[in-house]
């Protein structure tokens, strides 16, 4: 079977000022398998939505290549089977819910007005689907813009910051929308700047810092490298440098004694080594890495490693951040 | 989008825009003969303007000038309503009230203090009623109002007011009426028998339209035509016209034979600066005589003997040259002489006098004489002589009288060795005028009807004292 | 097709909700109704400045009404992101641009045809008009601005493919003059044989390449008695024949570059 999204050296140059180069996305290799809540992560200006344009057709790579359920990313086949819901849109305001969701049917052929009823019902506006969009609060019109994206029943959805400037009851919507959709078979790819969310509902991450992907994997194996943290008192003060080794962290004050391993070691052999000098064990806790700290972690290694050889990034001369934030939102302004 | 469909969509932009200049090239000569506004010249609006007119709000911007021009006429500012006259008319080329009243209004108005109009003004009032019935040649008015102006302020060179006039006839909107004036425009041309056919040829028409129009206007116009008709055929016979082309039916005697020579003689004097007293003798005793004087630069441009080109051209030029003099006045017979006083020394833009030498010209054309003094000297002259000054070369198959006389500028305002002596030109034949009597003015008319209808026609000239030899003449 | 109609009625809805052309065509629709007040103006050719002014009124609304409608038409699309949603789904490009021009071409047709009653309202009512021929031969008039605009918001929608809005909003307001305006002159230009050769081609050449928007503009007949008009079905077919093609002609060219264009 196809892969639902696939892009080998995807890459997106614009002009800066003064001539220079600048890739906003730079030789971008995703696989999304189909079914798969797939995060696309990164701060603001990192090349996400330039990447979802590529992918929707909407703006053209300057090299690499990209597949969309196996096809060309403008070919109107694919859109039949895809959706896009784009960051705080604003919908025509002087038509209802209901005469929105048949606009969009309607792109389709489609003639159902059940459906649009039954869709704005599922993103629970049926008691305002005849009031103009103009009346609807942010969130409400995130929902007509849910509903609307999933008219064609599509067999992919690419949902950029679907939470944004949402409140946290619109998120826990959101997301268990999201679920669902996972449930009925269809592929969901999250582009997000925002991690609690996500981090709860995505199969597969893939991190996106200044046009590059930084990592890419399944949620597990991206947070591996948790930590578990073994707590005694009354030991011995020789204990601590039996102890110490490897990637260990050991403390110690006044007879308490902390010792921090990788998850990856077995903490039997510390609890014995502490029981068999007359400690007593307190607590042996494991601390899972976030999200967040995978995401800030590799944002800021990142950036030091660029900040190291910028060259690699820029073909002419090193960009500051502000110019790719610029060029950015540039594309996203449609400039 | 594929290669290909770009290909044909490029193919399909080369064919359509060969198609739109093909039909742009088939359409346009349309629109311009049908709907384009007509305009001479754009060139005297400012761009505010020109971008207004252009707008679409032409008509609207004349109307609002036009009304301010009314304002200025009332105020007595003649000189501001010229450059509203060009402007509205240039901005909407069919309001046709601003032609015909801007023509009258160029052609009449300016005048020095003397009533005398500046007739340095009509070739551009001319040229602004040519361009008007340019500009509306759907209907009549325009050319008839070019064609009373040769007609009745020109009053000269009437193949004018018959071309003009005959061109406003063909227009079917032509108020009746105001097709009689076709007729007085022949016969002051010469073309009797024309003015004839043409005055039946209205009757028919006044005849037919009674009929189908039981308005009072339309009985009363008939009769008009009718009385117009009659009193041309009276002429024609009293002044032999039928009999020259048919001696069989000559009798013999006509109010024309016996040309009656007008003893004309003439003295110009410059009694002070720019103040010059004209005298002279007419032996021609009924009233109604008036003479044409003009005094004018020796080498004015487009001059003519007793006039000037008068058709320059459709060029509306609002400024005449300021440097040019050219008086034209008319001298009124009385007791068979005229005396005149001429003062110009108060209208210094219409008589600049920058010329060194001046042309004093006399004319006198039986053809715009007053009727009952036209029923002896005939349409063309051929009942008027002069021993000294009959002229038949300045205007073809006309017997005129025509002489000249000329002065300096010095004389003229008096200056040099003229600021004590009074220059003084005169015709070789002058020899004084009578002096004025009183009571000797007043002379009885006899008309074709009512009760001096007993007098018969071939008296006429005998109680208009005509026969007798002028006192001024030999 | 289906999808033109749809992005073309949507358009339409919208254009006449927004505030900025509710205003603009009041203000054309008060002055109509003021107009006959100017009969003070001219006595005998009232009738002539009524016409004139109210014609005016009808084009110079309309052409500020087709400008500003449709230099916002793409990049509000853009603004407010539901291009994205749009192309996003199984629809072209051209289908797009199309049924918006459509919509705006639509949204015009209601809006002179608002100020085309109202004349003939008014003109009714103050007595400047006789029912029948009289109205339809005034009626032809606002009808053809129609066209004209129609073949303005094409230019309009032509330029919104590449530049932005203001500068769209000037270059579109300039080819209109230069179409009407001063076509005229261009064509004063091109035939006069003082100029040297290179400004008689130059005028020539705008004379030929700018959409000849004068041509529809027959207000000359209806204001000002004239002789017969000769022609004047062949004239209307062609000059309905000439905007389509020119039409056709911008948006053709206008799709080749919305075509190419990352929004």
């Amino acid at each position: 079977m196809d892969l639902a999204i696939e892009t080998r050296d995807l890459t997106k140059t614009y002009k800066a000022k003064k001539g220079k180069a600048l890739n906003v996305v730079n030789q971008v290799n995703l696989q999304v398998e189909p079914g798969e809540i797939f995060g696309f992560l990164g701060p603001n200006g990192a090349g996400k939505t330039t990447t979802i344009k590529i992918l929707l057709g909407i703006i053209y790579q300057t090299s690499g290549q990209a597949r969309v359920l196996g096809k060309e990313p403008t070919d109107t086949d694919a859109h039949r089977l895809l959706s896009y819901l784009p960051e705080k849109p604003y919908y025509y305001e002087h038509m209802t819910g209901l005469e929105i969701m048949r606009f969009y049917a309607s792109l389709f052929g489609i003639k159902d007005d059940a459906q649009c009823r039954s869709l704005l019902e599922r993103v629970n506006l049926a008691n305002d689907m005849n009031r103009p969009l103009s009346e609807y609060s942010k969130g409400m019109q995130q929902r007509v813009g849910l509903a609307q994206s999933l008219i064609n029943d599509p067999k992919l959805l690419f949902l950029d910051e679907p939470t944004g400037g949402l409140d946290p009851i619109a998120h826990i919507e959101i997301r268990d929308l999201i679920l669902q959709f996972r449930d009925e078979g269809k592929t969901v790819f999250i582009s997000s700047h925002e991690l609690s969310d996500v981090e709860r509902i995505c199969d597969r991450v893939a991190i996106i810092n200044k046009g590059e992907v930084v990592q890419q994997g399944p949620l597990e194996t991206l947070l591996v490298g948790g930590r578990i943290e073994v707590t005694a008192n009354q030991c011995p003060d020789d204990l601590v440098e039996k102890l110490r080794g490897g990637e260990r962290i050991v403390s110690a004050h006044l007879g308490r004694l902390i010792v921090d391993i990788p998850d990856s070691e077995e903490p039997n052999a510390i609890v014995d080594a502490i029981r068999a000098a007359g400690g007593t064990i307190v607590s042996v806790i494991p601390r899972r890495k976030r999200l967040e700290d995978l995401f800030l972690e590799l944002v800021t290694q990142d950036d030091a490693a660029k900040g190291r050889q910028k060259r690699s990034m820029l073909e002419k001369s090193p960009p500051d951040q502000a110019s790719i934030v610029e060029a950015e939102a540039a594309v996203e302004e449609g400039a | 989008m594929a290669r290909a469909h770009r290909g044909k969509l490029y193919a399909a932009l080369a064919v359509a825009v060969v198609a739109a200049a093909g039909i742009n090239g088939a359409v346009y000569p349309l629109w311009k003969k049908n709907f384009a506004p007509k305009t001479a010249d754009y060139s005297g609006l400012s761009p505010d303007q020109l971008l207004f007119a252009f707008a679409g709000f032409r008509e609207l911007i004349a109307g609002i000038l036009w009304v301010r021009a009314d304002s200025y006429f009332s105020e007595g500012n003649y000189d501001a309503i010229l450059p509203i006259v060009r402007l509205v008319t240039l901005l909407d080329p069919h309001q046709i009230d601003v032609y015909a009243t801007g023509m009258w209004h160029i052609g009449y108005n300016f005048t020095d203090e003397g009533s005398r109009s500046d007739r340095r003004y009509i070739p551009t009032a001319l040229a602004l009623g040519m361009e008007g019935a340019k500009n509306n040649d759907y209907t009549y008015e325009m050319f008839y109002e070019v064609g009373w102006m040769w007609f009745h302020k020109i009053d000269d060179f009437y193949e004018n007011s018959v071309s003009w006039m005959e061109k406003a006839n063909t227009y079917d909107d032509m108020i009746p009426a105001r097709r009689n004036i076709l007729n007085n425009c022949y016969q002051r041309n010469g073309e009797v028998d024309k003015a004839l056919d043409y005055a039946y040829g209205l009757l028919d028409k006044a005849e037919k339209n009674m009929k189908n129009d039981r308005e009072f206007s339309a009985r009363q116009n008939r009769d008009t035509i009718e009385g117009n008709l009659d009193n041309l055929l009276v002429r024609m016979s009293q002044r032999g016209y039928f009999a020259k082309g048919a001696p069989d039916r000559n009798l013999g005697i006509y109010d024309t034979d016996n040309p009656f020579d007008v003893g004309f003689s003439a003295r110009v004097t410059v009694v002070s600066p720019k103040v010059i007293v004209v005298q002279g003798t007419w032996g021609v005793q009924p009233v109604g005589t008036r003479i044409r004087f003009i005094l004018r630069d020796a080498n004015f441009p487009n001059a003519l003997p007793a006039g000037m080109k008068w058709n320059q051209g459709t060029q509306v030029e609002l400024t005449p040259p300021k440097d040019q003099t050219f008086l034209q006045d008319q001298l009124f017979v009385r007791n068979q002489s005229f005396n005149r006083k001429i003062d110009m020394s108060r209208d210094l833009t219409m008589y600049p006098f920058v010329d060194d030498k001046y042309l004093i010209e006399f004319y006198y054309n039986p053809r715009s004489a007053a009727i009952h003094i036209q029923d002896k000297f005939g349409w063309s002259g051929e009942g008027m002589a002069d021993k000294n000054f009959l002229n038949q070369e300045i205007r073809p198959a006309q017997r005129v009288i025509y002489t000249t006389l000329s002065l300096t500028r010095d004389q003229i305002l008096r200056r040099g060795e003229w600021e004590t002596k009074v220059p003084d030109a005169q015709t070789k034949n002058y020899r004084g005028i009578k002096a004025p009597s009183t009571g000797s003015d007043l002379i009885t008319v006899p008309g074709l009807r009512g009760p001096s209808s007993a007098v018969e026609p071939g008296d006429i000239p005998q109680a208009g004292g005509m026969a007798g030899t002028g006192e001024g003449g030999g | 097709m289906n999808v033109v109609l749809s992005i073309a009625k949507t358009t339409t809805g919208e254009a006449i909700r927004r505030r900025v052309l509710m205003v603009i065509l009041l203000i054309g629709l008060v002055l109509l109704v003021v107009a006959p007040g100017m009969e003070a103006l001219s006595a005998r050719q009232s009738t002539t400045v009524l016409r004139s002014l109210t014609l005016g009124v009808i084009q110079l609304t309309s052409a500020v009404i087709a400008i500003v409608l449709t230099v916002y038409l793409i990049p509000n699309e853009i603004e407010r992101r539901t291009i994205y949603t749009i192309l996003s789904k199984p629809v072209q490009r051209w289908q797009f641009l199309v049924g918006k021009y459509l919509g705006a071409v639509a949204a015009l047709a209601l809006m002179v045809a608002m100020m085309t009653a109202t004349m003939l309202i008014v003109f009714s009512v103050v007595g400047k008009l006789t029912l029948g021929s009289d109205m339809v031969d005034l009626a032809k008039v606002p009808l053809m601005f129609f066209v004209q605009m129609s073949l303005l918001a094409a230019v309009a929608v032509f330029f919104s493919t590449f530049v932005s809005p203001i500068v769209n909003f000037f270059l579109s307001g300039g080819v209109y003059l230069l179409g009407s305006v001063f076509s005229s002159l261009f064509e004063v230009l091109s035939n006069n044989k003082e100029l040297p050769a290179m400004v008689q081609a130059g005028a020539r050449l705008v004379h030929s390449i700018v959409p000849n928007f004068q041509m529809f503009n027959v207000q000359n007949s209806a204001i000002n008695a004239g002789p017969v008009i000769q022609n004047e079905q062949l004239y209307y077919l062609g000059s309905f024949g000439y905007a389509l093609v020119y039409v056709m002609i911008l948006l053709i060219a206008g799709i080749l570059v919305f075509d190419r264009r990352e929004v």
